[in-house]
């Protein structure tokens, strides 16, 4: 080190050469940076391989993206109150699975999370338990609900519930895991269970990551509806498929539009509480 | 007088090979104030720990109020718990809840299942919290958050909590560590004051020799995990003194005028 950095000066002072460009970069650069692109780079090419794509076709057809989106913005208002029941129905959905997810989820956060009981064991089983539930899709979970409890919205709602309280589950107990230790041992010094520390110290601590955590996963919740609609559990993502297959493009662009709107103002509406408990 | 607390030959080793306690024994009375002293890592905040079970021990036994607690667990462990109250270097508090919910805290190990686990307070309670609150000087606060406090209001709210307790001993684990020396100084009256008129045993470990020579009634110098020194503060001599923190009392002082660089180096 300390002879190359003399060589450096050596060579800036000499006259008779140029001056050699200063280096500005760590000497200890991460291998894995150019690991991962090259990574990248491979699986993209090997994946274009295998999929097969007729580019020319595709590109033939990129008018006619244009024009579908002409027919969607000629908004059709006729089946207004149709389209209004379902968002409505979607909106329910999607509220009452937050509504059954949040409680469902705190309570398995609360053994999920390891330092509430302090047995590993119970918290190791409940994770990887709802892991299980996570990977697997919502749509597969509210198809399975289809087959379990008939066609309509409580399979969406089912269905949502198994994954959002698989999510919360998840990152409830993170939250109730980042509050420090030593609050928790205040509160056990007094003689009070563990049931009583959670309840009094953890979770009103961990409520504003609660509030954020909902917020967000009511967007998603929203979002994830409009496609459920389309395997038949019913709300606005129904008449979006249903209007799009029947090449009625008014009543379809008035729906997307509507979920735009809705998803914005729930977004919204929760940057504003998120700063109320900040 | 039976004592509050009793220590026999009580050992703590880690398990990467520290002896945190070599074979303390003592004896705490009903309303001494007990300053434990002595340099980083001598087993201050172990001592301390060991009496309401926050660590466990690996030898001897520690006696509360006539009973082994260094053996209890589950429910005959948080009733002798709740016979101790805690004060902390950095107040743990809940800072999301008001201050007379934190104030109430100090009740949950009294309350029965359903009641504490969603925080059912008695009127009775509620009124007393409310009545320390105003001996502390923090009425106007009650209602605030608690993360709105200074640090020396978080600490008086966290002596209110212990207090509320209604303990026999009070532990102070450094308690004016994080605080500045005005405010610390109305922390050290307050536990000084509060202990004393309840008549409360109270045990502080404490960093600053001149606090535990002005408060307590009783000090205990800890070195290495032993006990090298017991007994009032006039008997703490400067060869104590050095034989506690294995330097002279002037280095011990920032500024001091001895020489400074090769001591100040093994102490920190």
């Amino acid at each position: 080190m300390s002879v190359n950095s003399k060589e450096n000066i050596l060579v800036l002072n000499s006259p008779k050469n140029k001056p050699k460009r200063i280096p500005v970069k760590c000497k200890q650069t991460n291998r894995f940076i150019p690991v991962f692109l090259i990574g990248v780079v491979v699986l993209s090419v090997l994946s274009l391989v295998y999929l097969e794509i007729d580019w020319i076709k595709m590109f033939s057809r990129i008018p006619q993206i244009g024009e579908v989106f002409w027919d969607l913005g000629h908004l059709d208002f006729a089946n207004i109150d149709l389209i209004f029941t379902s968002l409505i129905e979607t909106i329910s959905i999607a509220v009452l699975s937050l509504l059954y997810s949040l409680i469902l989820g705190i309570i398995f956060g609360m053994f999920a999370a390891r330092n509430v009981f302090n047995i590993p064991f119970l918290s190791v089983i409940t994770q990887s338990f709802f892991t299980f539930l996570r990977a697997v899709p919502t749509p597969v979970w509210v198809l399975l609900m289809l087959v379990c409890l008939g066609m309509g919205p409580q399979a969406g709602v089912a269905g949502l519930c198994v994954h959002t309280t698989a999510f919360f589950t998840k990152s409830f107990a993170q939250s109730f895991e980042s509050i420090p230790d030593e609050t928790i041992e205040a509160l056990e010094v007094t003689g009070a269970n563990k049931l009583t520390v959670f309840t009094n110290a953890i979770l009103p601590a961990a409520v504003s990551q609660i509030v954020a955590w909902a917020g967000m996963r009511l967007e998603t919740n929203f979002s994830e509806c409009a496609i459920l609609g389309m395997v038949g559990a019913g709300g606005i993502g129904f008449v979006i498929s249903n209007s799009l297959q029947g090449y009625d493009y008014g009543t379809a662009g008035v729906a997307i539009l509507l979920v735009f709107i809705v998803a914005y103002c729930i977004e919204r509406i929760f940057v504003r509480i998120k700063k109320k408990f900040a | 007088m039976q004592p509050i607390l009793k220590f026999n030959n009580v050992s703590k080793h880690y398990p990467n090979g520290v002896h945190a306690l070599r074979g303390v024994s003592l004896d705490v009375k009903q309303g001494e104030f007990i300053s434990i002293i002595g340099p980083s890592g001598s087993g201050k905040s172990t001592l301390l720990r060991a009496i309401n079970r926050l660590i466990p021990i690996s030898g001897g036994e520690v006696l509360l109020d006539g009973e082994v607690i260094s053996k209890q667990r589950g429910k005959s462990l948080r009733r002798q718990r709740r016979k101790v109250g805690m004060i902390f270097q950095n107040y743990n508090l809940v800072y999301s809840l008001s201050v007379v919910q934190n104030v109430l805290h100090g009740r949950l190990g009294y309350m029965s299942g359903i009641k504490g686990v969603f925080g059912i307070y008695s009127e009775e309670d509620k009124q007393k919290a409310l009545d320390l609150l105003k001996e502390m000087g923090l009425e106007q606060f009650s209602y605030n958050r608690a993360s709105d406090l200074s640090g020396g209001q978080k600490q008086r709210v966290g002596i209110a909590r212990a207090i509320m307790q209604e303990p026999k001993l009070l532990l102070c684990d450094e308690p004016i560590a994080s605080l500045d020396p005005s405010s610390a100084k109305t922390i050290m009256e307050l536990l000084h004051d509060m202990t004393q008129k309840r008549n409360i045993s109270c045990m502080v470990n404490l960093h600053q020799l001149d606090v535990a020579l002005k408060y307590s009634t009783r000090i205990i110098g800890l070195s290495k995990g032993e006990v090298v020194f017991d007994g009032p503060p006039e008997k703490l001599t400067d060869e104590m003194i050095e034989k506690i923190y294995g330097t002279s009392r002037d280095n011990l002082m920032i500024g001091g005028n001895a020489d400074e660089k090769a001591d100040t180096a093994d102490c920190a």
